[in-house]
């Protein structure tokens, strides 16, 4: 029972359940303004850890220097694969059911290529970097400065980006079309430029969440998959579109994994967090947080 | 129509003949995991292969029981499906005509390839198979020169830890076969030596999180740990148990810190950890050893992994030799492989079956950012010091 | 009768059909590679079949198609040796069609994109179910040596291709298939109209899990080798999604097209182009659903997929 109430263990659910949070969000707000599901999302991840390995290898800069670049290079992304592929999607496929069923089919070819293309240019070799690896002692934990550093970036941009959807002109927009797509287009929100925006401040966000995760764990062309899917879990326990819901989600998945290994048994894992996620499901479609659905 | 079919392989192959003059390639045909669950894995493997091939050729190509000729490298993407692997090797011998064939990656490719080669009798020097289950394979045409089979890791593991004055361990093991296999013959051995079992957890293969189980392990104060991990929980384990700060003067990590990425990410924090491995460039009695490392190191700018890297590198070696002297005559080369004793990095190799009859069964442990072999002693390259 | 009538009719169906059974040759005139290719096609063909007769004809698609392949492929795993496959192989399409059956009441409340990320979360709970036993059980995998030939694989898989297509087709043109339709159209509307939502639902669930059930069965036999995350693996089911898609109808046709054109394509780059042929797989998709947004069907029979605007 004295575990259960160690600092440690809360430590480490607010890293794992801020970094489960800050993965999901990206893809909410794909989902949530467009109706894609980018199954692609972890691969964006992947590009992110990929691009922090490499400045940091190269040139010695610190991923969390390196940030705002690393934010670029998949926003960047994001702005190709936007007027490539997504755009002509949006405006010309109909009905909406017709595009989540090609989007689904067109992330999974980006992710096929991505993951390829990496693993083309530097090999399938998992692949590490030392940052940040010092440990420090405060009020009975012990923390890994490169945790400490994630969960910090990870609860900045959390609420950064909460707080722009609530307050900012753009922030609104985008909460608006999530909400509602027609309503919005009925009070004059330019529905395609908000589309791109939220786009690429998706994809820009799991680029940052890459770079933080590639502090701490190995890294792979292949190693986006678990993302895609922990995103998924998340955005759906915490209702679709739904940005604080998924956030709220993201937590409590961290809580619930970090906690059920010591109640139970780590062999149980999996499978409490993938039971727990259907039966939320089978009790409250909408998720978690999610409101009744109006469509 | 197969009259014509065969009629057109003879003309094809009659051409092959005027053409062949004088240096026609020896091809050499294998597949590996691209793409797919093992493909983080793979380039382990498939970089010896690209080395040695080149290598060869630098070197005036390979002896063929005295003619000198080329190597060409024939390789198809197995998506890291087995049954895909078995279809490829079918490919590589009745389509592609390959000379020699190499080995795909991993225990579950072998033992589907191994029902391919033994029924068309074209001999295959495995490598990076390790189970029990190489021992089911009907030997004549598959060899494997691995020392890390379960049954004897738990046996040498508890070996060695007894002597190490541990007392008493935690075991956490991932839930996939090979660490499972591994725990299944480790606990009755650790139980034999007199070491007590204090803790013995399985985990996903998915676990993103080790602070519970760590804390556990912990608490449970033992002076040995043992986790029969799989790479990326080797990575979490050791980032993890620093933090927590896991003191046990005895920790083993079972595959990961013989891939590069381990040492890169880790440098001398992981010092004294212990892992699975029978090969060092440090052994001065293998001399093939060290320039194998170093020429390694200048093509790929990274260190070879330990264990798969050297075990695909010896399987060349092996083949090699095997050519030089008998040829490419499949029966030949079969009694040639299974009878001679053969120059590896990893010193002497001769096979007993299908498994290799000298290599020992054997640990490395990381002392100042290297790798040394402390297990057994015969073949150690410096004396285990406690973490 | 009108159900034979209405195959018969189908001149597209007949040809179809007839190459199915041709592929029976492959072994003999091409060798054992191209008799493995074939198995693999026969494979899709069944799996793309079954999903259609489900996700394509109501609209509800499932991202988790595997799980009923991969608790096929345990039951012959399993039972290897013990049973003979003739009851085994079946036994595993049972026991797929029986946990379709019980996940269907609970599973089929939800809609839209939170029925496929809901059917992709079941899939990955039963794997790691089958983990833990398997685990527990002191068996991390199997080996299945002595299974039958390849040859013999691909005549079962040539079977159950047909049998797949023929559910399809069968249930596309009855009264049960015109209500699946109405619920893809318009769920409420189909509901007051007075089909019997929630029974047709749940029945073409379950009918569209029995095939993939054996189809895994059949596959873990020609893989000689049983694990756990290999027979559970998420891909596949993207893969039938994918194939289903680019087929694109709600008929027998799309599936059988899907099928047989990714599967020749990437055979295609796969042996020319090996370094970039998953690249190359890739681009070609996106190419494709950029210019063909509604499948191959609606290309090649415009007048007759179901799926154009």
């Amino acid at each position: 029972m004295d575990l259960l109430l160690s600092p440690q263990l809360l430590f480490s659910a607010l890293v794992l359940g801020s970094t489960y949070a800050l993965v999901a969000l990206g893809l909410n707000l794909v989902y949530g303004t467009m109706r894609l599901l980018n199954i692609a999302h972890g691969d964006l991840i992947m590009v992110g850890a990929y691009a922090a390995f490499w400045f940091f290898t190269l040139s010695g800069l610190s991923p969390i220097i390196g940030l705002p670049l690393i934010a670029l290079i998949c926003a960047g992304l994001g702005l190709i694969l936007y007027f490539a592929i997504f755009r002509h999607q949006l405006e010309n496929v109909h009905p909406v059911e017709r595009i989540e069923a090609n989007s689904l089919l067109l992330f999974f070819a980006v992710s096929v290529i991505v993951q390829n293309v990496v693993a083309l240019s530097f090999s399938g070799s998992p692949r590490a970097y030392r940052h940040l690896d010092e440990v420090y002692h405060l009020l009975g934990v012990s923390m890994t400065a490169n945790r400490i550093a994630a969960l910090v970036v990870a609860v900045t941009l959390l609420s950064a980006v909460v707080l722009f959807l609530n307050r900012s002109h753009y922030g609104l927009s985008i909460s608006a079309l999530i909400q509602n797509k027609t309503a919005a287009k009925i009070v004059g929100i330019n529905v395609s430029k908000i589309q791109i925006l939220s786009f690429t401040i998706g994809f820009a966000i799991a680029g940052v969440a890459g770079a933080l995760i590639s502090m701490t764990e190995q890294i792979s062309p292949f190693m986006g998959f678990p993302f895609t899917i922990v995103a998924f879990v998340v955005i759906i326990l915490g209702g679709l579109g739904n940005i604080k819901g998924g956030i709220a989600a993201g937590l409590l998945l961290g809580f619930v994994e970090i906690y059920v290994v010591v109640l139970t048994s780590a062999n149980f894992r999996s499978i409490l967090i993938y039971g727990l996620f259907v039966g939320v499901l089978l009790l409250r479609p909408q998720g978690l947080f999610g409101k009744t659905r109006a469509s | 129509m197969k009259k014509i079919v065969s009629l057109f392989t003879l003309l094809v192959s009659a051409f092959g003949v005027f053409a062949a003059q004088a240096a026609d390639p020896v091809r050499i045909g294998y597949s590996i995991a691209n793409t797919g669950l093992f493909a983080q894995a793979a380039p382990s493997q498939v970089t010896a292969y690209e080395l040695w091939a080149k290598q060869v050729n630098d070197a005036g190509g390979l002896d063929v029981a005295g003619e000198r000729r080329p190597v060409e490298l024939v390789w198809y993407d197995d998506e890291s499906d087995p049954a895909k692997s078995a279809q490829i090797y079918e490919k590589l011998i009745s389509d592609d005509n390959v000379d020699l064939l190499l080995a795909p990656w991993g225990t579950p490719h072998h033992l589907n390839v191994a029902g391919v080669v033994e029924r068309h009798g074209f001999p295959m020097i495995g490598n990076t198979a390790a189970s029990v289950a190489v021992r089911e394979v009907q030997p004549g045409n598959i060899w494997f020169p691995t020392s890390a089979i379960p049954d004897r890791i738990g046996v040498e593991l508890a070996a060695m830890a007894a002597k190490a004055g541990v007392t008493s361990v935690a075991i956490i093991a991932n839930v996939l076969p090979f660490s499972q296999e591994n725990l299944q013959f480790l606990v009755p051995a650790l139980e034999s030596v007199g070491i007590e079992v204090a803790l013995n957890e399985s985990y996903p293969p998915d676990i993103s999180d080790m602070t519970g189980l760590l804390t556990q392990i912990k608490a449970a104060n033992v002076d040995g740990v043992i986790a029969l991990s799989y790479p990326a929980d080797s990575f979490l384990y050791m980032g993890q148990s620093q933090e927590i700060g896991i003191d046990a003067p005895f920790q083993f990590l079972l595959v990961g810190p013989t891939i590069s990425a381990f040492s890169q990410a880790f440098g001398e924090l992981a010092d004294g950890v212990v892992t699975l491995g029978h090969w060092s460039p440090h052994q001065a009695n293998w001399s093939r050893a060290k320039p194998f490392f170093d020429a390694y190191v200048e093509a790929y700018d990274m260190k070879p992994d330990y264990l798969d890297t050297a075990l695909a590198y010896m399987s060349c070696e092996i083949l090699q030799q095997a050519v030089a002297k008998a040829g490419l005559d499949h029966d030949k080369l079969r009694s040639a492989i299974s009878s001679s004793t053969f120059d590896t990095i990893n010193g002497d190799v001769k096979f007993d079956g299908v498994e290799n009859s000298i290599t020992p069964t054997a640990f490395l442990q990381l002392q100042g950012g290297d790798m040394h072999l402390v297990w057994p002693e015969n073949i150690a390259t410096a004396a285990y010091k406690a973490r | 009768m009108t159900a034979l009538n209405g195959i018969l009719k189908d001149r597209v169906l007949l040809i179809f059909l007839t190459s199915l059974v041709l592929t029976v040759f492959v072994p003999d005139l091409f060798g054992s590679y191209w008799a493995i290719v074939a198995l693999n096609l026969m494979m899709w063909v069944s799996l793309t079949q079954s999903w259609t007769l489900f996700s394509g004809m109501t609209g509800y698609i499932s991202l988790g198609h595997v799980v009923f392949y991969g608790i096929g492929a345990y039951v012959v795993a399993s039972t290897f040796k013990v049973l003979p496959l003739w009851v085994s192989i079946p036994l595993g399409g049972v026991v797929a069609g029986v946990l379709a059956l019980l996940v269907a009441i609970p599973v089929l409340r939800v809609r839209g994109p939170y029925f496929v990320i809901l059917t992709f979360g079941l899939a990955e709970l039963v794997k790691y179910i089958v983990l833990n036993v398997e685990t527990s059980i002191g068996k991390s995998s199997r080996l299945l040596f002595g299974a039958p030939t390849i040859e013999t694989l691909l005549y079962i898989m040539i079977g159950l291709a047909v049998i797949a297509t023929l559910m399809t087709k069968l249930v596309s043109q009855s009264r049960f298939g015109r209500g699946l339709s109405a619920i893809r159209d318009d769920e409420i509307t189909a509901e007051t109209v007075g089909v019997p939502v929630v029974k047709y639902k749940i029945t073409a669930f379950t009918l569209s899990a029995v095939i993939p059930g054996m189809v895994g069965g059949v596959i873990a036999l020609k893989s000689t080798y049983f694990e756990v995350l290999q027979v559970f693996n998420p891909v596949i089911s993207f893969t039938v999604v994918t194939m289903a898609i680019i087929g694109g109808s709600g008929d027998v046709r799309g599936p059988f097209m899907g099928a047989a054109f990714l599967l020749l394509l990437s055979e295609l780059f796969w042996a020319t182009i090996p370094q970039i042929y998953m690249i190359l797989v890739g681009l070609f998709l996106i190419v494709f659903v950029v210019f063909a947004p509604n499948g191959i069907a609606a290309i090649l029979w415009p007048a007759r997929s179901r799926d154009s605007q």
